[in-house]
């Protein structure tokens, strides 16, 4: 056993925690910079823009570290959103804790100071809830009158697309002049523009102009030109539906999505009507505009399956992807059914197959000869003796074979959807007699084949009736919305079609491979942020609102706080007496510790977003916000106007916004407010511990290594 | 052929407690563990240092586990109070500080042992005899219909374990939580010898502490495609719900003796014999109105779609840990062979249905007369939910104690500094024909029994981790805990708003001085008074039987590793 002391002033502990979550600082808020996690030993390469993938490439050896990860995975787990802010946080917290102690505030005051003012945020910021219900009405309204105006920005865009290195910012108010005048007269580019538009859903969540295909358009090229040149940042035009920051683009996706959406669906186009989620899946999305799309579709399908059977609006379970590489993003899109990838020999199966009935079998396990349910034992002393051996009884394998497809011809079987692996001997022979087999299928795919068709998941063959093979379904090679078949690579797409089957498979296209992992964790984000909004019932108001209010209530209470009168008032009967007396000293010290954490969070935002030059603009902006929010009286109600209008950096410098349109960018509750508490959590439980026991066999390398002398062995 | 190696001799330590290793290594045992003691205790990370799973954690259980002492009388001290925490779950560290504190302020006074020995037990005898007796001040009967507190002593558990990170909402809510399911254990109607039930818990790790909850019953993890939809179970004409209880497997692998082994004809599948006879044990489940099979093993998957098919629910795999509350729920008798079993076996139950949270999935077993319950417990992340789960068994032992003999005794330090001041104005106050009957001095006497007061006294001041003054009152011997760069304020009172436990406050002089200081003269001290007043709500309260144990036990070690003259270590 070792034991090392961690420096009480320059917490160990805190250093790390404030060390790792500096990697995560580009990855948040809507516009991600990606990061490459090169590993030095074996030279690959990792792609990444979300901080669960981030932190699981790093080194994490040190226990902060260990215990940043576990608290991380536990979000990821529990909510698939809000891991950037969460590690954002543990670092800003981390840094500002420390400073506390070199301040010699005591522990246990950092700890119930901290903990209580972010109860009371909690508390308070309870007044930005909005519920669905109202949120609908309020993105409906808005999107009815956004229409007027898709022609004229999406023209605007594309113009800014076409010189990325100018864009424009202070001398706005020309080119919106120029602009306007243009939309009046209809020229006949605007249609040829919108022939393209599923190239600009591309743009969205990637920075890549590179990738962008557009016929250069001279004249609004001069329009452009007369306005002010700015360099400072081209990708700031990539973000069109931020929380942070407000343009009007989102009224130009709505406009890409009515006109796209007959190519980019292979279903044929589900109406977008008012009531429907739509407007708050886009809402939530914060500007990704090729996954809002699909979850657009994907709720409009589910919706209207709900209005015939009465089931839930939005089911998560009924949503599989399928990842397809060497199909550029506009592709994407969604399907009913289940669409997965098979080999080129399987391919052939399914020509065959095609237009003809399907009778299906689902296995909850293996496929193979060995395979027994778990907890089956083998029993390994038994022996098998042959009393007359012939010769054309082969081996075992081979009777298995056999006597397997028996059964599967014997039921006219002609799909097999496996949860686990297949034998590969099987596989062949199944393709020979033109049985379609697939593994590794996920339990939610067999359900809903369960439901749709009839079918009942077996265990083994043996137990194989009539009664649990399905019906009804027909396979088909997958086809892009272009007509185009699939002769990409090695695996090739078929949609399995069951007339009445709930599921719906989003496939997500890309040609670049290191993507595929970031555009499906993306993907399951939002499709987990609108779950999460519809079973909660409501939503917080974006754009930062949420923290500019707990800053702003925080600096009421440390205000408060150094007012001698109320410290007697309140009734701490759950901290030692002697605590209350020692807060009041360095209760306000504390609270602008826990402060500093969202001050940071919304200026990094802001710089991120690229919407301020620097870090002292951005909190030259935020103290001009809170200034003002203070000398209105209430602050929440000024934040609820401010942002109900245009966010944080409103009226500054944006062309696009019109004052009377609804803001549109929403949040999750539970999922943001859970990531304060356990990145919180995380910092208090890393600066109240003093030592770390190290225990196993690692006592005597330590004794030996040079970091001994930190040790004491007892 | 080996090679025969000689025997090393023996190695002889004498008077072990002389050496300096020992002192440090004793100093440095008592430093780790007063600094995880009470509310605002530190923590310490447990961790192989190798990547491995990272245990956050202030219990003295998991330190003194994880410390692999090597010195033989840091082995017999940590054994004792290891010992002592597998009896009682609470109090470990009060022991174990305690008992570091006696040792090292008996050896200052250099007495021979066998004095300061004899001593320390006459006042060990002394604290137990006042702890029990009527006239103790620092003690409360706890009264089983007014719930305060039940819920103070929980409260105070949930309290001194920092690494769970609760909230006060949090705590508040765990509180009741857990009086609740202790209640649903306490059997309704007493016989001759009431038998406690028993809680179960069941792990959610990742949600909100919040979403705690108790049910009535239990719950048992199934996978969510196991069950039909809605579940549908059947039921006698009398309208209850029959169960069998299976402990053996029925997975249908077969008998495997340990050795020797079974030669059979080819074509014959041993495999396919015994499904035969578990789907023979269906039918007979079937034929007999079985509703629910649950088997702590495997059910072979063959097994469990003819029972589906015949609307039976079928739950397996649900663990040893499970049988016994099961059957004591039920009142079925747990079938240890499928070749044959009678009716009698068979329990009964009100009703079955599935609750689902988180993405598990569960079948809700809802009994006739419920004495076991299932605490389904929620904490944020893998380290918090751990120390939470021992942080319930500790409560739950202790309210087990108290059931037993409802007492509990003044927290926060108090009791300590209580009894201290009790102990000082005892021994100024001993009849000389005592002196005589322990053969010592009164000058012997005073001094070891200041050491014990001191030893008492230091364990208050152990739950102060921020540099701060602890003071005492000389009225009723509380402890007060004074943040620190105040001590020159004039008026005491205005630094003081309450006790450590929460019973006195600051409105009436009470004579406070500064614990443990150097300079201050022992005040003659007069024996302590018990609290006029007695608010139950919000007291810091501990465990009766729990701190009257690690008193004894603490003593007696210390006395144990005084006694030790010498070591003999093999060291083959």
């Amino acid at each position: 056993m070792a034991f090392r002391e961690v420096n009480a002033r320059r917490h160990v502990g805190l250093q790390q925690l404030s060390a790792l979550a500096l990697a995560g600082r580009t990855l948040l808020g809507p516009m991600k910079s990606y990061k490459f996690v090169v590993d030095e030993s074996t030279n690959q390469s990792v792609l990444t823009c979300s901080a669960v993938r981030l932190i699981e490439s790093l080194d994490l050896s040190s226990a902060a570290g260990q215990l940043l990860n576990e608290t991380i995975q536990a979000q990821n787990k529990e909510f698939k959103t809000g891991m950037s802010t969460l590690l954002f946080l543990v670092g800003a917290w981390s840094n500002a804790v420390l400073e506390c102690l070199q301040q010699n505030v005591p522990v246990s005051v950092i700890v119930s100071v901290m903990s209580e003012g972010l109860n009371s945020c909690c508390e308070k910021v309870q007044c930005l809830q909005l519920s669905i219900p109202d949120v609908n009405k309020g993105l409906c309204s808005s999107s009815v009158r956004t229409n007027i105006f898709e022609n004229k920005t999406s023209q605007i865009r594309s113009n800014s697309f076409l010189n990325p290195q100018v864009c424009f910012q202070k001398g706005i108010s020309t080119s919106e002049e120029a602009a306007v005048p243009r939309n009046t007269h209809s020229y006949p580019e605007d249609s040829c523009n919108f022939s393209n538009s599923c190239l600009f859903s591309t743009l969205t969540g990637f920075g890549s102009i590179a990738s962008l295909v557009k016929p250069v358009d001279g004249k609004s090229k001069s329009v452009i030109s007369g306005s002010g040149v700015m360099t400072s940042s081209c990708n700031k035009k990539k973000l069109s539906h931020s929380r942070y920051f407000n343009t009007l683009a989102k009224s130009n996706f709505s406009s890409q999505l009515g006109n796209s959406e007959g190519c980019l669906s292979g279903q044929s186009a589900y109406p977008c009507e008012c009531n429907d989620f739509g407007h708050l899946a886009m809402a939530l999305s914060h500007g990704n505009q090729t996954s809002t799309k699909l979850l657009q579709n994907i709720v409009a399908y589910q919706q209207q399956r709900a209005e015939c059977s009465g089931s839930s609006q939005f089911n998560i379970t009924e949503i599989v992807t399928c990842c397809l590489l060497g199909l550029p993003e506009s592709y994407s899109c969604v399907c009913s059914g289940f669409i997965t990838l098979v080999s080129p020999e399987q391919a052939t199966v399914i020509k065959y197959l095609q237009d003809k009935p399907l009778w299906i079998l689902l296995m909850d396990g293996d496929l193979t000869e060995h395979y027994r349910h778990l907890g089956f034992n083998r029993s390994r002393n038994v022996r098998t003796i042959l009393e007359h051996p012939s010769l054309q009884e082969g081996r075992s394998g081979d009777l298995w074979l056999s006597s397997v497809l028996d059964i599967l011809k014997y039921f006219e079987v002609n799909l097999i959807l496996v949860k686990g692996n297949v034998c590969e001997k099987l596989m062949e022979r199944c393709i020979t007699n033109n049985i379609l087999v697939i593994g590794s299928v996920s339990h939610n795919v067999l359900r809903a084949f369960g439901e749709g068709c009839g079918a009942q998941p077996v265990s083994y063959l043996t137990q194989l009736d009539a009664r649990y093979l399905g019906s009804g379904g027909q396979v088909e090679l997958w086809r892009a919305c272009d007509g185009r078949a699939m002769e990409l690579g090695e695996l090739v797409p078929v949609r399995i079609k069951v007339q009445g089957i709930p599921l719906l498979t989003a496939m997500l296209t890309t040609t670049v491979a290191s993507k595929m992992q970031l555009i499906e964790d993306q993907f399951w984000t939002f499709v987990y942020r609108l779950h999460h909004a519809l079973n909660e019932g409501k939503v917080f108001l974006g754009g930062g609102a949420v923290e500019l209010l707990c800053l702003s209530h925080i600096q009421m209470l440390a205000e408060q706080s150094l007012k001698p009168a109320s410290t007697n008032a309140e009734k701490e009967f759950h901290s030692p007496s002697w605590l209350a007396a020692a807060s009041t000293e360095y209760k306000s010290v504390v609270l602008q510790a826990l402060a500093s954490g969202w001050n940071r969070y919304l200026s990094v935002v802001l710089c991120n977003t690229a919407k301020v030059a620097s870090g002292f603009e951005a909190y030259t902006l935020i103290k001009c916000h809170l200034k003002k929010a203070a000398d209105c009286g209430s602050p929440s109600a000024y934040i609820l106007k401010e942002f109900r209008r245009g966010g944080m950096v409103q009226g500054s410098s944006d062309p696009f916004t019109d004052p009377g349109e609804g803001l549109n960018v929403y949040d999750n509750v539970t999922a943001k407010m859970e990531a304060w508490r356990r990145a919180l959590d995380l910092v208090l439980l890393v600066l109240q511990t003093d030592a770390e026991i190290i225990t196993g066999p690692r006592r005597n390398q330590l004794l030996n290594s040079y970091v001994s002398s930190e040790f004491m062995f007892l | 052929m080996s090679r025969v190696e000689a025997k090393k001799p023996s190695l002889y330590i004498s008077e072990p407690l002389t050496k300096d290793i020992v002192h440090q290594s004793l100093s440095v045992l008592r430093g780790v563990l007063k600094s995880c003691y009470g509310p605002a205790g530190r923590l310490k990370q447990l961790h192989n240092g190798m990547g491995g799973y990272v245990c956050t954690t202030s219990r003295s259980s998991a330190v003194l586990r994880c410390l692999s002492v090597s010195h033989p009388v840091l082995k017999v001290l940590t054994a004792s109070v290891q010992n002592h925490i597998s009896r009682v779950s609470d109090c470990g560290l009060f022991t174990a500080i305690l008992c570091c504190s006696l040792i090292e302020n008996f050896k200052n006074i250099n007495f021979l042992s066998c004095t300061v020995i004899k001593i320390s037990k006459h006042l060990l005898s002394l604290c137990t005899d006042y702890l029990k007796s009527e006239a103790c001040g620092c003690r409360v009967s706890v009264d089983f219909s007014n719930l305060e507190t039940l819920f103070c002593l929980v409260r105070s558990i949930l309290m001194s374990k920092p690494a769970c990170m609760l909230s006060k909402t949090e705590i508040d809510h765990l509180t009741t939580l857990i009086v609740k399911a202790f209640l649903l254990t306490v059997p309704c109607h007493v016989e001759t010898n009431a038998v406690l039930g028993k809680c179960i818990i069941v792990p959610v790790k990742g949600r909100r502490v919040v979403d705690s909850t108790v049910f009535p019953g239990l719950l048992l993890e199934t996978p969510e495609n196991q069950l039909a939809k809605p579940l549908s179970v059947k039921r006698t004409p009398s309208n209850i719900i029959k169960i069998a209880l299976f402990c053996v497997s029925m997975s249908g692998d077969l008998f495997n003796p340990e050795e020797g082994s079974i030669t059979v004809r080819h074509g014959i599948s041993l495999e396919m014999s015994e499904l035969d006879q578990l789907l023979n044990v269906g039918r007979q489940l079937v034929n007999d109105e079985i509703g629910l099979v649950v088997c702590q093993k495997v059910i072979h998957p063959s097994l469990k779609q003819y029972l589906k098919e015949n609307h039976v629910v079928a739950v397996d795999r649900v663990g040893l840990s499970m049988m016994e509350p099961l059957s004591q729920m039920t009142g079925s008798k747990p079938i240890a062979s499928i070749h044959s079993f009678s009716p009698s076996c068979y329990g009964s139950l009100k009703d079955v249905c599935t609750e689902s949270f988180a993405s598990k999935h569960f079948v809700h077993l809802i009994p006739n007369d419920t004495l076991v319950c299932s605490l389904m417990l929620c904490n944020r992340s893998e380290t918090t939910w751990d120390e939470l789960k021992c942080a319930y068994e500790t409560a739950e032992r202790v309210l087990q104690l108290t059931i037993k003999e409802p007492l509990a005794l003044l927290g926060g330090g108090c009791t300590e500094t209580h009894l201290a001041s009790y102990i000082r104005h005892k021994s100024c106050n001993l009849s000389t024909s005592s002196f005589k009957a322990i053969d010592c001095s009164q000058t012997q006497y005073q001094l070891v029994a200041d050491a014990f007061c001191r030893s008492l006294e230091s364990v208050a001041c152990s739950l102060n981790h921020d540099d701060g003054d602890i003071f005492t009152d000389v009225v009723y011997g509380h402890c007060w805990f004074v943040p620190s760069g105040f001590s020159s304020v004039s008026n005491w009172s205005d630094l003081v708003s309450k006790c450590g436990c929460g019973i006195n406050d600051n409105t009436q002089n009470l004579n406070w001085r500064v614990l443990q200081s150097q300079f201050s003269s022992p005040v003659l001290q007069s024996c302590p008074k018990e609290p006029s007043v007695k608010a139950t709500d919000f007291l810091t309260l501990d465990c009766f039987a729990a701190k009257c144990s690690g008193l004894q036990v603490a003593v007696e070690t210390a006395n144990l590793i005084l006694d030790l003259s010498c070591i003999i270590e093999d060291q083959n």
